[in-house]
């Protein structure tokens, strides 16, 4: 390795160092594969049982598997920033999401739903039911999220980076859902059946709920100000095409930035197809395979009435399924393009305890019919009362888990 | 410096398509309307489209242009009891859709119009004259790549009247149980599938609702409602739909009942017996959810399933 170049070493205005075979071999692949993605999605559209809505999940997927790299979109990492070191920058990019993807929805409500007093809701928009159980699921994804060191979009995004933890949170996260199975059995007569599922403008209308979102994570956004770092000073620089390339693919993006982009893919996401979510072809993989062995009741009390990342079962791959495909392989493709992968290493206990956290992260999203993309992003934005209570349930669950050392484990 | 103008080009690229989204008669007599007719006509005032789609979401994400979106299970129904929408309530709709006393009401719908059928068994149930059915419904007119719009249309409040229900059109249990027993003339068809009319099941998996006998009304002939349609989703031709049926012995010259499971798919064999050929045919809308439940009906269970298991 020592021969290889290092980056930012060589002197301005010298002839730039040449690549090393692995780098451009790493460029190559990263750009096939996005080649690969986008010829799959060509051969989705009219392949029989798929479809546009399949072509276009797996494109919002790589998109969205970009832009989550890029950004550092990453629930956990955002969250102990600010609890941790104190540093906001990253809960700008989930404020920023927030607000653009609410104006998106309301946008987009205002044609799917237009009056909204009649006591129906918008189509499969991610609005849950609100109770403790919502509450428990919530801390208990927070409290996964620390153990296995991401939540379940950012293990997603992160197996693209090669972070060895993420294949056992993931496969943690599918035992997760079958727990998460039983305990809805026993809590939906007792609890979630009676729970009100509050959607903001079904009192406020659309601009009433808008309004006081906005408002809501603005005065967020100003208390987050005092915990902003410094900027670093930029010179003003000449654009060129090695600017854009170091821009975009070397250096991290802009949170606000970031939290755009992820607010509009969320925005086109439900108009074209369905919300975000990560977890409603995992969850569906878990009760297709209990439902196939036997362990698990026909039929799930009360889950096909609700709209959320909630588990069907079924033998094909859904839409949802191209989505998180996308997602690792945008966020692979460009690692690549950066020369970036780089396997982490791996210990027993690391292991054991992001399959750990897995399961926490599971049963909870099981329980909150979603996970921080499905139930706190697009609920949120979706002006649901649920998106509200389970972020800041999760929030506090990533809080226990950082005051008890969890993600050191 | 080429690859990275690549690569470059082909992340906007991808946001480019994930943004953008990849993609790709005459009028017939009286009752239905082909996809020709009706892009020509979707600026008529005198023409008002209704979606009746089984799939929540699908109506939102695009419709047909100027179409209003009727929902089987709340706007159909009364959600209560077991019943058809109230004229009451159907009045408030159809004022809402602009729908007036001269209008010609087109209805379509998602797989195979099943549930625009039933739209159009409602409609004409409330004496509403001019009800068709667009050929093919939504999947068709998608297949031949013809718009769709996420646009709401906004009507002024139109003048029609429901009429009291035309009890001609609908079936009661009590009816049926007439036929049954040989006191009423009349033909049952079952248009639910062999595995379904046979007894060897009691309904298709993953359906909710069930009844707890297996088999068909005794002396129903079985003409599973995918035999009244082409490949492309289209009605058979006239000629063909009266010789299908008249080969199995229904040939109008009795009334006519038609029934499914829930009572909804049943509507789309009494529009091509009823409304194309022109037969006396009522729904029986109770269907096979009723029968299979009812206690001390006659039944008629070839493959002997018993419910819980022998």
């Amino acid at each position: 390795m020592s021969e290889t170049t290092v980056e930012g070493s060589f002197q301005e205005g010298a002839a730039p160092p040449r690549m090393s075979l692995r780098q451009q071999a790493a460029r190559w692949s990263g750009l096939l594969i996005l080649l690969g993605a986008l010829l799959a999605a060509y051969v989705l559209h009219n392949a029989p049982g798929f479809g546009t809505n399949a072509s276009l999940s797996l494109l919002l997927g790589v998109v969205l598997g970009i832009v989550f790299q890029r950004g550092r979109f990453c629930f956990f990492c955002i969250f102990r920033d600010f609890i941790q070191f104190r540093n906001s920058a990253g809960l700008f990019a989930v404020l920023t999401a927030l607000a653009v993807g609410s104006v998106g929805y309301a946008l987009i409500f205002g044609a799917f739903l237009p009056n909204t007093f009649t006591g129906r809701l918008p189509p499969d928009a991610h609005i849950g039911p609100v109770s403790w159980v919502l509450v428990a699921a919530g801390v208990a994804f927070g409290i996964g999220m620390s153990l296995s060191g991401a939540c379940i979009s950012g293990h997603l995004y992160r197996l693209g980076e090669g972070y060895s933890r993420a294949p056992f949170a993931l496969f943690g996260s599918l035992v997760g859902f079958g727990l998460g199975f039983f305990t809805w059995q026993s809590v939906y007569l007792g609890t979630i059946s009676s729970a009100q599922v509050v959607w903001l403008p079904a009192t406020l209308g659309y601009g009433g709920a808008l309004a006081l979102q906005l408002a809501v994570l603005t005065g967020v956004g100003v208390y987050l100000l005092r915990f902003l770092p410094p900027l670093p000073a930029r010179e003003g620089s000449s654009v060129t095409l090695k600017a854009i390339w170091d821009r975009v693919i070397l250096q991290r993006w802009n949170p606000l930035i970031t939290g755009g982009l992820v607010g509009i893919i969320g925005t086109v996401a439900y108009l074209r197809i369905e919300p975000l979510g990560v977890t409603s072809q995992l969850s569906s993989m878990t009760r297709t395979a209990m439902d196939s062995a036997g362990l698990l009741a026909d039929r799930l009390n009360g889950l096909d009435g609700f709209t959320g990342c909630a588990a069907v079962i079924a033998q094909t791959i859904t839409d949802n399924g191209w989505l998180i495909g996308g997602l690792v392989v945008g966020s692979f493709a460009v690692v690549l393009l950066a020369n970036k992968f780089q396997l982490s290493r791996l210990t027993l206990g690391g292991g054991i305890s992001a399959a750990l956290g897995g399961v926490l992260m599971g049963w909870g999203a099981m329980l909150a019919l979603g996970c921080t993309v499905g139930t706190l992003l697009s609920g949120i934005s979706a002006f649901a009362l649920s998106g509200w209570v389970f972020g800041i349930a999760v929030f506090i669950g990533v809080w226990l888990g950082i005051r008890f050392k969890l993600n050191r484990w | 410096m080429k690859l990275r103008l690549v690569s470059l080009l082909l992340i906007s690229l991808f946001s480019m398509f994930a943004l953008v989204g990849a993609s790709a008669q005459e009028q017939t007599e009286g009752v239905l309307v082909s996809a020709d007719w009706l892009e020509a006509n979707l600026d008529n005032p005198q023409v008002r489209v209704i979606e009746v789609s089984v799939n929540p979401g699908l109506f939102e994400r695009g419709h047909i242009a100027g179409a209003v979106n009727f929902v089987w299970h709340t706007d159909f129904v009364d959600t209560v009891q077991r019943d058809i929408v109230s004229s009451e309530r159907f009045q408030e709709l159809i004022q809402a859709a602009g729908i007036n006393d001269d209008t010609t009401v087109v209805l379509y719908g998602d797989s195979n119009n099943w549930f625009a059928a039933w739209g159009a068994w409602i409609f004409n149930l409330y004496g509403f004259e001019d009800v068709r059915l667009l050929d093919g419904g939504r999947v068709k007119w998608e297949a031949d790549g013809r718009p769709l719009t996420t646009d709401v249309a906004v009507f002024e409040p139109g003048n029609a009247i429901v009429a009291a229900p035309n009890d001609d059109l609908r079936a009661l249990k009590d009816e049926v149980l007439s036929i049954v027993e040989g006191v009423t003339p009349g033909t049952l068809v079952d248009i639910r599938g062999p595995a379904e009319y046979n007894g060897e099941i009691f309904a298709p998996e993953g359906v909710q609702e069930l009844a707890v006998r297996a088999g068909h009304i005794p002396g129903a002939i079985n003409v599973p409602w995918g035999q009244n349609v082409s490949e492309d989703g289209t009605f058979k031709s006239v000629e063909e739909l009266r010789d299908l049926y008249a080969g199995l012995g229904i040939d109008g010259s009795t009334p006519i009942v038609t029934y499914c499971r829930i009572g909804e798919r049943a509507a789309l064999t009494w529009f091509v017996l009823n409304q194309l050929l022109g037969y006396d045919v009522a729904l029986y809308d109770g269907s096979w959810t009723e029968w299979g439940n009812a206690v001390g009906v006659p039944v008629e269970n070839p493959a002997g399933t018993v419910w819980g298991g022998v």
